[in-house]
């Protein structure tokens, strides 16, 4: 495909109704983000410029969802995710319906296929998921007519999460560019869908990325990064928090759950605090300006030291804000090619 | 049609295959009043165009692990839809695994199965193994020798191991006195609590929960160690390990056997011919999924992922393993460690399938894809031709001490009733919804064509299966 396109799609046609105006964008869904092309990535991160221009804007409105029915369906527990989502819907003039399922489809007795199609049939034209079982959203667009987002699976992936933090990179990065950079997610990699997002799409921009955790929480990613340097997506594992901080450009903390304990993969929260806690002591071997981001929500004094998490080199609130700006762009663009397919205004 | 009423046959030019003889080459029979009157092997010139590409006949396929789901859950199988599924593969007799609703772990449900069968009207010889505790719950043994006396081929616990080591022990010893195997599913529980994928790289990219060769790999040796324990006090104990799915195991297995142990074992078609790079989304064949040096590719790399990843269809216990597994389970085929192919048909409603990955029913429907898939592997010089119907046929039979009403004449042997399987490997057919004759639709396999069309299958002397437009 060719993104010679973009620039004159990018900026003005936000403000327009979806599919007056051709975006080059091929996807119907955003289940994963390992089928996004370079291309596909670079079309996200201009939008995501427009949504930001948008958001800066005294009433940070546009009219391109206008009609458009946008049912947010969480399985699991979220504030900033769900959240974030109802923004983006709003400030492109979604309709929103916001359902909080208590517990899984399964436990419920209703399956995941019936309800998603009562969501459909109660007028959905793109459904916002989360789900505690892996892989559920692709259950979900095989069922539902419209565009599925994926707001996070089991321990698959958070495509919206690894596109806010590629942007949120690129934007605190001279240069914009993350080629030949140090990047270190620590933490708990093993049941972390925001690590494996991250894994293709900081690969795809040539970041140096090494993730690092304890021995049972990193458990696989050596024979992902085996099996899958053959294609390019080359990363290191270590369990030394030492080897990994040196140099670094950015560090990503991840949430560590009170579940591992009783699972037996760690000792103690006080444990791991002190072996892998981000503290400023080991956050001095990395690059004096490097960054330091969390994707929330933070258990801080245990994987990051308040002092660390509100310092000067965290942006973290900036994942926030670009958080909502992402899922605008994301939202836009599917919504063109939703237009494109049905013929509908 | 003669007086008795049975069919006549006459298949003329064919590539017969007797693994009981050891034998395959151009042949021709003849089947009167259901009796295999005549066999003979061609030469020469009469033999002149005749090959093994052709149409095919060989003894009747024997399968010694399927799910039926009579009685408890008929929805997505019965005694009657297995028997006709079996035929349409190719299976003469199947061996019914005891985790139905209730369990068969006591005569009547084994006397209610075989009604079922006799008033199915079909051929095809049904045999059942017991369970070997009260409810398959693993504490108290089942009534194993009432169970042998109304006829059992087999004692198992299916779907879940032996969890107690010394009922295992009991098990093995009982049963081994009352002449039969025990079926194990080698699976140490504790190592797989919520386990969705083989635990390795697809499991991890596609973030599933990871099944470990060590689950297996745990069990079998613990089974071999009771094994070789109670053996010294009970020489007819004999255990059977059943859907081996790694190499380690099977490569344990070989050991025990060099050592004297009296075990076998089987692997099944999706485990040989399947890896986990399906879960993901990839279609192809194990052996087309290593490189030359026989390490699995990387699925993600060079354009494998065909279909959607997560498919329900693959998920099945044991999971699919890694692409080095698989080649080393059709390895293990092709040398004779694996003594059978079982197909551990599992029959499931799409109601129990068309749910999360992680929440979906565990199991392949199998009989009717067997041959298919073996001969998949066949026509890609991985397997030979002769020990994939022995595999099918003389090795299960050997599992089960003979103990079919074909006792120690699974071949092609003149004056017996017909038993047998006439297929032609020039016929491909596609796996559809309406070609599966087994109310389980759940295969990958839909969609895809197979080598082998089954033409016939007689079995007792009668028509089994025959193709509509054979």
């Amino acid at each position: 495909m060719t993104i010679e396109a973009v620039p004159s799609v990018a900026i003005p046609a936000v403000d327009a109704i979806p599919g007056t105006k051709p975006v080059p964008w091929r996807h119907r869904h955003l289940l994963d983000v390992a089928g996004l092309s370079a291309a596909d990535l670079d079309l996200v991160m201009r939008t995501t410029d427009a949504m930001r221009e948008v958001l800066a804007r005294p009433i940070a409105k546009v009219p391109a969802l206008r009609g458009r029915q946008v049912t947010i369906l969480f399985y699991e527990a979220s504030t900033r995710t769900r959240v974030s989502f109802e923004v983006a819907a709003k400030n492109l003039s979604a309709d929103v319906v916001n359902i909080a399922a208590a517990s899984s489809s399964v436990s419920k007795g209703e399956s995941l296929v019936d309800t998603v199609r009562t969501i459909e049939a109660l007028g959905a034209h793109m459904l916002v998921m989360r789900h505690s079982v892996s892989g559920a959203p692709y259950l979900a667009a095989d069922t539902f007519g419209g565009s599925v987002l994926n707001g996070g699976d089991g321990w698959h992936a958070h495509p919206t999460q690894a596109l806010l933090d590629l942007y949120t990179i690129r934007e605190r990065l001279p240069g914009g560019s993350l080629e030949g950079r140090k990047v270190v997610i620590l933490g708990d990699l093993l049941h972390s869908r925001v690590a494996r997002s991250n894994i293709w799409t900081l690969t795809a921009a040539g970041a140096d990325l090494w993730l690092c955790g304890p021995p049972t929480l990193v458990r696989g990613f050596e024979a992902w990064a085996g099996r899958g340097a053959a294609s390019g997506r080359r990363f290191h594992v270590t369990t030394s928090v030492e080897e990994a901080l040196r140099d670094a450009d950015v560090v990503m903390a991840l949430r560590i759950q009170r579940e591992r304990m009783a699972a037996g993969l760690l000792p103690s929260l006080r444990e791991y605090a002190a072996r892998y806690g981000l503290t400023s002591e080991r956050l001095a071997v990395a690059r004096p300006d490097a960054i330091v981001m969390h994707p929330g929500p933070m258990n801080e004094g245990v994987e990051i030291a308040a002092d660390v998490a509100a310092g000067v080199q965290s942006v973290i609130t900036d994942q926030v804000t670009n958080g909502v700006a992402v899922r605008m762009a994301i939202l836009y663009l599917l919504a063109g090619t939703h237009a494109d397919r049905s013929g509908a205004a | 049609m003669t007086t008795g009423g049975g069919p006549d046959l006459e298949i003329s030019r064919a590539w017969l295959v007797d693994p009981a003889a050891g034998r395959e080459g151009p042949g021709e029979i003849v089947v009167r009043d259901g009796i295999l009157t005549a066999v003979t092997w061609l030469s020469g010139a009469d033999a002149d165009g005749i090959g093994p590409e052709g149409v095919v006949v060989a003894p009747g396929f024997i399968d010694l692990h399927t799910h039926l789901r009579e009685p408890g859950n008929e929805d997505a199988e019965t005694v009657a839809s297995g028997l006709a599924a079996a035929a349409h593969g190719g299976f003469t007799t199947i061996c019914a695994m005891p985790n139905t609703s209730p369990a068969l772990d006591e005569p009547s449900v084994y006397v209610r199965i075989m009604g079922a069968a006799d008033a199915s009207g079909s051929p095809v010889e049904l045999l059942a193994h017991g369970a070997v505790t009260v409810g398959r719950a693993g504490e108290q043994l089942a009534a194993m020798g009432e169970l042998a006396d109304v006829g059992v081929v087999g004692f198992s616990d299916d779907g879940s191991p032996v969890r107690s080591a010394p009922v295992f022990r009991a098990a093995l010893a009982y049963a081994g006195a009352l002449g039969l195997p025990i079926v194990e599913h080698a699976e140490e529980s504790s190592l797989t609590k919520d386990a969705e994928a083989n635990d390795g790289y697809v499991a991890t990219v596609l973030g599933l929960r990871g099944w470990p060769v060590a689950a297996e790999l745990t069990a079998v040796a613990r089974a071999l160690a009771i094994l070789g324990d109670v053996v010294l006090d009970e020489p007819g104990a004999r255990l059977h390990l059943t859907h081996v799915s790694t190499a380690v195991s099977l490569d344990l297995i070989r050991l025990a056997r060099e050592r004297g142990l009296p075990v076998t074992c089987d692997v099944t078609p999706h485990h040989f011919a399947m890896s986990d790079d399906w879960v993901a989304g990839a279609r192809r064949w194990a052996w087309e999924a290593v490189d030359g040096t026989g390490i699995a590719r990387d699925p993600w790399a060079d354009g494998a992922l065909v279909a959607p990843p997560y498919s329900t269809s693959v998920r099945v216990n044991p999971p699919l393993r890694a692409a080095e597994d698989a080649v080393a389970c059709l390895t293990a085929v092709a040398d004779g460690v694996a003594d059978a192919i079982a197909t551990d048909h599992a029959p499931h409603t799409e109601v129990d399938k068309a749910v999360e990955f992680g929440a979906a029913a565990t199991g392949i429907s199998g009989l009717e894809t067997a041959l298919g898939v073996a001969l998949a592997a066949v026509d890609a010089d991985r397997l030979p031709l002769l020990r994939a119907i022995e595999a099918l046929t003389v090795g299960p039979a050997r599992v089960l001490g003979d103990r079919t009403r074909r006792a120690g004449s699974v071949g092609l042997v003149e004056g017996a009733p017909a038993d047998l399987v006439v297929f032609d490997r020039t016929e491909r057919w596609t796996v559809t919804t309406d070609a599966l004759l087994s109310r389980g639709k759940n295969t990958p396999l839909l969609g895809m064509d197979l080598a082998g069309r089954v033409l016939l299958t007689m079995a007792a002397g009668r028509i089994a299966y025959e193709a509509p437009d054979a």
